[in-house]
C-alpha cells in the first residue's frame, strides 16, 4: 500500500513554536506517508508533544507550514484538525467520564432531538464493525484504560480520521493490553489509517513502526525505516549531541568529596507514582536524579519536602540527619532547613503581587516564624538588595514585581526566597526550565558554589547534559523508583538513557 | 505589558475616587439638602457600619476568599448580648458570651474553609443561615431586641461624639487603623497577603495556610460582632432581621469598588475607605432624590456587577495562565 512516491497524507515544513522566547520545536521537517505506522521518540522536553499537537490543532506553530495530501493547512482548533481528518488520543484521555461510551461516541455530533435508544444501536453496531468489546451504555469512569482508548480510537474512526496520534498510548496499559492495542493499530493500518504514535518504549517503537522520527532539543535528529535502528542506535540518537555545542558547559571531571548523610529515604511507597523507593544525599555534594515523566522523582522529592498533601504516604521511612521525620505540610520541613525548589515557579514559586524584595522576605518570614511579629521594611530592602546582588538578579530595582521580570529572573527569585532560609537540604526541581541561557551558566555556578559550601544539593532534571555537569552522583529513577546509580566518572549519557527506558 | 496591568491596579483606585469626588460635587451643587452639616454626619455615620463590615470583608477577600455570613455575624452576637442583658444577665456575661459566640463561629467558618476544603463562598453561605437561624430559634424572643440600661456604659460604642464627630465613624477610624497596622505591619498580615498571591506557593514557602485562613475568619468574625455592638448601640436596638435585608451585597460592593481584587492579594484598608466613600455618598443622594428602595437595588446591583466586569479584567485570575509553556 505505501509507494514511496505518493504525496505524503501529512506534512510539516520547518514547523516551529516558540513559547515565551523558548523554542519547544525549531524548523522541523515531518512526513507522514499514507498508511503507515510512524513512532516519535525523543527525550522529555524534545518537543514531541508540541509537534503532534501542533498537527492535531492543540497548539498553533510559530511560524512554518502543515500540509495534508499537498494542500496547505491551519488547523487552529482540534475540531478544525478533526474537519481534515487528523485526530489525537491524548495520555490522560478527553472523554467526558460521566457519560456511557456511545454518548461519548457521538459527542458533538447529536441530533437535535437526540435518542439514547437510537445511538446505543448505533454505537453498538459500529464497536462490532470494529471487533471492539466495549458496552456502549456502560459509563466511562468505570472502563479501564484499555477500553478507554478503545473508545477514543472509535471515536476518531467514527470520524473518518486518516491520521490517528497516539501521546504515550501504552503508559497505563497492562501488557496483555498491550499486545491488543497494537493489533489494533495494526488493523487501523490495514483500514489505510496513517498512524504516527509517541512512545518512551523503544521495544515499542521496534516492534510495530514503519518509521521512526527521533528528536533532541526540538530539533530532527533523523527519519529513516525501522530496519535501520537498533536499541542502541536510538539511544545514541536521543541524547548524542556535542556537549560543547549545549550551554551546559563542560561535563565534571572531578567528584566532590562525600560529607555525611544528610537525608536517607528507604522503601517510600506513595499511590501508584512511587514503588519502595530508596536513596540516599550527602552533604557537600550535589546529586543528581534523572528519569523520565513518570518515574516518581519529582514524587519522591515533594513527599520528603512535605508538599505532596497529607496521607498519600503509603509507608517507608525517611530520615534527615538519622531522624526518623515525616513532614506532612511544607512548613516544619522548612523549619529543620529542607527547601523545596519547584519546577513550576508560576503555580508554587513566586508572588506576582510583590516586589523582588518581598517575595525573598516572604522567605525569612517563614522560617523566623516566631521571632518576627512585625515586620520591617528596612530589613525587607536590605535583604532584597543583598540577594539581588548574591545571585545577579538583573531588575531596575529590588521594587519591581516578581511577574515583571524574565523567567531566568523569576527562578533566581524563587531560589533567592528558598536561600534565604538557610537549608541545609535543597532540592532544585528542573532548576533550569524556561529560563534563558545565561541564566542557566549563572544558576549552575550557584548549585556547585551550594555544594562547595557544604549543603546537601538535589538536582531533579529531565535533561541529561544538566545532570552530567551538575552531579557528583547521579541516581536514575525509573517506575517510581531509583534503578541506578552512578558516580559522576563513570556515566555516560548511553548509560543512565539506558536505565531509565525499559 | 504587565506594568501597564500594575498601572492600571493602581488608576482602578484612582477613577473610584475621581467618581466619589465627582458625585460628591455635583450632589453639593444640585441636591437641596446634601451638603449640610447635618446631613454628611448623617452620612458618615450610616456608612460607618457598612465601612467597618468592609474591613472585616477585606481581610478575607485578599486571603483569596469571600465571608457571606458577615451579616449574621454583625446581628447575632450583638442581638446575643442585648438579650441577656435584658435578661438581667450583668453587662460582663453579656460582652463575653457574644464575644465567645463570634469566635467559635469564626474558628467554624475557618476549619470548614482551611482543613475541609470547602470553597468559602458555600461555606459561609451555609453558616450565615445557621448563624441567623440558631439567633431567631435560640435567643431572640423579638425580631428587634432593645438596649437594656445595663448595657450604657459600653454605649459609647455608637453614641454620642468625640470633636464633632459620631462616634460610630471614631469607631470605623479605630478599626481601620488596627486592620491596616495587622496587614501592612504584621508578619501575620504579610501572610494574608501571600496566602491570597499563591496559596500554593505560600504553602511551599513554609507558610502554615491553614492556621493562616482560619485566623483570617477569626478575624473577620470579630470584627463583625464588633459591627454589630456598634450599631446595637447607635440605634439603642439590635434588629435582627437585618439578615435578610440586602446589606451583605453593600459589603461587597465596597470591597470590590474600592478596588480589593477578589482574586487576592491585593489591595488594603484604603480601598475599604474610598469604597465606603463612594457608596455612601450613592446611597445617601438616591435617598433624598427620593429613589425607591427597589430602584436602589437595580441601581446598586448594576454598579455591583460592572466592578466585579472591571475587577476580572484587571485581576485575571491566574488558574487559566499557569499552563502556558506547557511542551
Amino acid at each position: 500500500m505505501t509507494t514511496e512516491f505518493a504525496p505524503p497524507v501529512l506534512e510539516l515544513r520547518k514547523a516551529t513554536k516558540v513559547y515565551a522566547g523558548v523554542p519547544a520545536i525549531e524548523e522541523v521537517d515531518f512526513s507522514l506517508r499514507s498508511g503507515e505506522i510512524h513512532a516519535i521518540v525523543g527525550e522529555n522536553g524534545a518537543g514531541k508533544s508540541t509537534m503532534t499537537k501542533v498537527m492535531a490543532g492543540v497548539v498553533n506553530l510559530s511560524s512554518g507550514e502543515m500540509l495534508v495530501d499537498g494542500h496547505n493547512v491551519s488547523p487552529k482548533t482540534p475540531n478544525d484538525a478533526l474537519r481534515i481528518g487528523i485526530a489525537m488520543v491524548f495520555q490522560e484521555t478527553s472523554l467526558v467520564p460521566t457519560m456511557t461510551v456511545a454518548q461519548n461516541l457521538f459527542l458533538g455530533q447529536e441530533r437535535y432531538f437526540n435518542r439514547l435508544r437510537g445511538i446505543y444501536i448505533e454505537a453498538q453496531q459500529f464497536m462490532q464493525s470494529l471487533q471492539f468489546d466495549v458496552d456502549p451504555t456502560a459509563v466511562v469512569s468505570l472502563l479501564g484504560a484499555a477500553k478507554k482508548q478503545m473508545v477514543e480510537i472509535a471515536r476518531a474512526v467514527l470520524h473518518n480520521a486518516k491520521v490517528i496520534i497516539f501521546d504515550e498510548p501504552t503508559a497505563s496499559l497492562t501488557p496483555e493490553e498491550k499486545k491488543y492495542f497494537f493489533d489494533l493499530v495494526l488493523d487501523l493500518k490495514k483500514r489505510g489509517v496513517s498512524i504516527i504514535f509517541i512512545s518512551h518504549a523503544l521495544e515499542e517503537a521496534l516492534l510495530v513502526s514503519d518509521r521512526i522520527t527521533i528528536l533532541r532539543d526540538g530539533k530532527r535528529v533523523v527519519t529513516d525505516d525501522k530496519d535501520t535502528f537498533d536499541r542502541a542506535r536510538i539511544v545514541k540518537e536521543m541524547v548524542g549531541r556535542d556537549l560543547s555545542q549545549t550551554h551546559y558547559g563542560q561535563r565534571k571531571t572531578t567528584v566532590r568529596q562525600q560529607g555525611k548523610r544528610v537525608l536517607s529515604v528507604q522503601n517510600l511507597r506513595m499511590a501508584a507514582m512511587v514503588k519502595n523507593n530508596s536513596l540516599s544525599v550527602f552533604a557537600g555534594q550535589v546529586t543528581g536524579v534523572f528519569g523520565l515523566v513518570g518515574s516518581g522523582r519529582t514524587e519522591t522529592f515533594k513527599v520528603v519536602a512535605g508538599i505532596i498533601k497529607r496521607d498519600f504516604m503509603h509507608g517507608g521511612e525517611i530520615l534527615l540527619n538519622d531522624r526518623p521525620v515525616r513532614y506532612l505540610v511544607p512548613a516544619p520541613a522548612v523549619r529543620d532547613g529542607v527547601a523545596y525548589v519547584t519546577e513550576d515557579r508560576k503555580l508554587e514559586g513566586f508572588f506576582e503581587t510583590k516586589s523582588i524584595a518581598g517575595n525573598i522576605y516572604l522567605g525569612l518570614l517563614a522560617k523566623l516564624r516566631g521571632k518576627r511579629d512585625l515586620v520591617s521594611r528596612r530589613e525587607e530592602g536590605e535583604s532584597g538588595e543583598h540577594w539581588i546582588k548574591r545571585l545577579n538578579i538583573r531588575a531596575i530595582s529590588k521594587d519591581v514585581k516578581a511577574i515583571e521580570l524574565s523567567g531566568g529572573n523569576q527562578q533566581k527569585v524563587v531560589i533567592s526566597k528558598s536561600l534565604i532560609q538557610d537549608p541545609e537540604l535543597i532540592i532544585f526541581d528542573e532548576p533550569t526550565r524556561g529560563v534563558d541561557v545565561g541564566a542557566i551558566a549563572e544558576i549552575h555556578q550557584l548549585i556547585n558554589q551550594l555544594a562547595d559550601e557544604g549543603k546537601a544539593v538535589v538536582v531533579i532534571s529531565s535533561y541529561l547534559p544538566e545532570i552530567m555537569s551538575l552531579s557528583d552522583r547521579i541516581l536514575v529513577q525509573r517506575m517510581g523508583k531509583v534503578v541506578e546509580e552512578f558516580s559522576s566518572p563513570e556515566a555516560t549519557e548511553e548509560k543512565i538513557m539506558y536505565a531509565a527506558i525499559h | 505589558m504587565t506594568a501597564a496591568a500594575a498601572s492600571k491596579n493602581i488608576s482602578q483606585q484612582t477613577i473610584v475616587f475621581a467618581i466619589f469626588v465627582l458625585m460628591f460635587i455635583s450632589f453639593s451643587i444640585f441636591l437641596k439638602g446634601f451638603f449640610s452639616a447635618g446631613n454628611l454626619l448623617g452620612l458618615l455615620q450610616n456608612v460607618a457600619i457598612l465601612g467597618i463590615l468592609g474591613l472585616a470583608m477585606a481581610v478575607v477577600v485578599i486571603g483569596r476568599g469571600i465571608d457571606i455570613s458577615m451579616v449574621a455575624v454583625l446581628a447575632v452576637p450583638a442581638g446575643l448580648m442585648l438579650q441577656l442583658a435584658q435578661e438581667g444577665y450583668p453587662l460582663s456575661m453579656a460582652l463575653l458570651a457574644a464575644v465567645v459566640i463570634a469566635l467559635v463561629f469564626g474558628l467554624i467558618n475557618g476549619w470548614l474553609i482551611a482543613f475541609a476544603e470547602i470553597p468559602s463562598l458555600f461555606t459561609t453561605l451555609a453558616s450565615g443561615l445557621f448563624l441567623a437561624g440558631l439567633g431567631q430559634v435560640a435567643f431572640f424572643r423579638l425580631d428587634v431586641v432593645q438596649w437594656s440600661t445595663s448595657l450604657d456604659p459600653i454605649s459609647w460604642m455608637g453614641r454620642g461624639t468625640l470633636l464633632g464627630v459620631p462616634m460610630p465613624v471614631i469607631m470605623f477610624a479605630v478599626v481601620a487603623v488596627l486592620v491596616a497596622f495587622f496587614l501592612k505591619k504584621t508578619r501575620l498580615g504579610a501572610f494574608v497577603y501571600a496566602v491570597g498571591d499563591n496559596p500554593i506557593g505560600a504553602r511551599t514557602t513554609g507558610i502554615p495556610t491553614r492556621p493562616l485562613i482560619v485566623l483570617q475568619y477569626v478575624i473577620a468574625a470579630l470584627i463583625g460582632a464588633f459591627a454589630g455592638m456598634v450599631m446595637a448601640a447607635s440605634v439603642n436596638s439590635m434588629p435582627t432581621r437585618i439578615f435578610n435585608s440586602t446589606l451583605i451585597y453593600d459589603v461587597i460592593l465596597v470591597v470590590v469598588l474600592g478596588g480589593i481584587g477578589l482574586s487576592g492579594g491585593r489591595g488594603g484598608v484604603i480601598n475599604v475607605i474610598i469604597g465606603t466613600a463612594l457608596i455612601g455618598t450613592l446611597l445617601n443622594g438616591m435617598t433624598i432624590l427620593d429613589i425607591s428602595y427597589s430602584a436602589q437595588n437595580l441601581i446598586k446591583g448594576i454598579i455591583l456587577l460592572v466592578a466585579i466586569l472591571i475587577d476580572s479584567f484587571l485581576n485575571p485570575r491566574n488558574e487559566e495562565t499557569a499552563q502556558q509553556g506547557d511542551i
